[in-house]
């Protein structure tokens, strides 16, 4: 796959952190879609079939990206996006110390490809983004 | 609140007793059960929870005053109401010992029983409102952290990926004065960050979270880590630190991210209030039931009128040398909490001008416990 034109989606609640992101991606030439919700993201993921997403995990709920991460590598209605790689995008992490690291995985759920913190630093998630896709 | 029916089970021997209860009771709309003696009126009452009991004191089989205590074992939100025909002044104390919160006395009025019932539940509905008050409190501490992380922190991180673009280059050239000040302006973004996350521990700290998550914890291990990782930090302020000794067990009981939370906020102080050239040993030694790590350093030291303000929350010393260090002045109050709810203790000694020990005691882990 040319990494270069990898379609990227973002899901996050907060539009000014979607808007910066979205600079960075653009900036090294990926094509990004947005979603401002997990409802919105399912839909989108389906539609647009993106090569990677950058996944918030609190966005409504605390759980939300938790859940939409399971429902994406686990449930049928995602079968034919499942290998598709996910990045936690959040500020919790950093949050609550190390205490916070996937906790999903304690409860069955399916854990990300990676993780990353907010503010996210352009070299770091371009680097993340590359190995994966790489994959 | 959704209204709903009230239950109440009425165990009596006599069945005239029964029925004019049930009649009373079953008109003004509650549910009623009865029973002719204590064991099945128990059996009904494990069942039906209700809201209230009433029970005659005097029955063949277990005693009302049995009955009565094993009610308030079941649940002690049920309020039991006790019904004598033999009031005596004893019988009563007896009763409201055990117990009983009201007592009808034999024979009593379809008012009368009305108005005791009212009463009870009155009180129940009290004490329901009183729950329901404590949970929402507690719902508002619980969601507190998470309410602050996304209601303080999302404008704050929203802010710094804007400078990040920026700053990037990514969105058109920055002068390099703007830079300048951008960098800086970053940088005190960042610490406000820090500053929002070391509250949030602590206040995650007052919840008293760890301990129940205590296990065989490495301070070799952990420490090394730490100290590893600190290394290139201490090397730019020109500290050489190390992990110097270490003598029998190193076994403590504790929750890793914590204690790792601890000593690197020890290390980073000991890096960043020491002098150039300077040195940080740390040593774990076996110390009865405690293992006692000792952090070391040659630096500034701290006067002694300062040290026992030292874990308070946002003192800070001031000292006219140290002017450029910053920090949210929260990390040793973070560290002595942390060290606290291990029932350790952390403690300092200090010379100033020669430098500073922080010696931090945690509970020893014994083989037995896995």
């Amino acid at each position: 796959m040319e990494n270069s034109k990898a379609k990227i989606m973002i899901i996050d609640d907060d539009p000014d952190f979607r808007d910066a992101v979205t600079s960075i991606l653009q900036s090294a030439l990926y094509e990004v879609v947005t979603a401002p919700n997990p409802e919105e993201g399912k839909k989108k993921i389906l539609k647009e079939k993106p090569d990677l997403i950058l996944l918030d995990i609190m966005m409504d709920s605390l759980f939300d990206g938790f859940s939409l991460c399971n429902a994406i590598k686990t449930s049928k209605e995602f079968s034919s996006v499942k290998n598709t790689p996910v990045i936690f995008v959040s500020a919790v992490k950093e949050m609550t110390g190390s205490r916070f690291q996937f906790k999903g995985e304690d409860q069955g759920l399916s854990s990300p490809d990676d993780y990353i913190d907010k503010p996210v630093k352009p070299d770091d998630l371009f680097s993340r983004i590359e190995r994966l896709l790489k994959k | 609140m959704k209204k709903r029916k009230h239950s109440i089970v009425v165990i009596d021997d006599e069945e005239s007793m029964r029925d004019s209860c049930r009649m009373i009771l079953e008109k003004d709309g509650f549910l009623t059960e009865t029973a002719e003696n204590g064991s099945s009126g128990l059996t009904k009452v494990e069942k039906i929870r209700p809201d209230l009991v009433l029970i005659d004191l005097k029955m063949p089989g277990i005693s009302g005053l049995d009955v009565l205590e094993k009610v308030k074992k079941i649940d002690s939100n049920i309020i039991p109401i006790v019904i004598t025909g033999y009031a005596t002044i004893e019988s009563a104390v007896e009763a409201m010992k055990r117990g009983a919160y009201d007592i009808l006395h034999k024979p009593f009025t379809p008012g009368e029983l009305r108005l005791i019932i009212k009463r009870g539940l009155d009180r129940i509905k009290l004490f329901r409102e009183a729950e329901s008050l404590r949970n929402e409190k507690k719902m508002i501490e619980e969601n507190f952290i998470t309410m602050v992380s996304h209601q303080l922190r999302s404008p704050l991180v929203a802010i710094t990926q804007y400078f990040e673009v920026i700053l990037g280059g990514i969105a058109g050239e920055v002068a390099p004065r703007q830079k300048d000040m951008l960098v800086k302006a970053r940088t005190r973004l960042n610490s406000l960050l820090e500053l929002i996350n070391d509250w949030l521990d602590i206040a995650r700290m007052d919840g008293g979270s760890i301990v129940d998550k205590l296990k065989i914890v490495s301070l070799e291990d952990l420490i090394n880590k730490q100290v590893e990782f600190l290394k290139p930090y201490a090397k730019k302020n020109k500290v050489t630190l190390s992990l110097s000794s270490i003598s029998g067990s190193d076994k403590a009981l504790g929750d890793s991210d914590s204690l790792e939370q601890v000593f690197s906020n020890l290390i980073r102080n000991a890096i960043k209030y020491n002098k150039a050239d300077g040195t940080i040993k740390v040593l774990i030694k076996e110390e009865e039931d405690y293992i006692t790590t000792e952090i070391k350093d040659t630096g500034i030291g701290i006067r002694e009128e300062h040290i026992p303000y030292l874990f308070n929350q946002f003192y800070r010393v001031s000292r006219s040398e140290d002017k450029k260090q910053k920090g949210s002045g929260l990390g040793l109050t973070i560290a002595k909490k942390i060290v606290d709810a291990h029932n350790g203790s952390i403690q300092v000694t200090s010379k100033p001008g020669k430098g500073s020990v922080f010696t931090v005691q945690l509970p020893k882990a014994y083989n037995t416990i896995t």
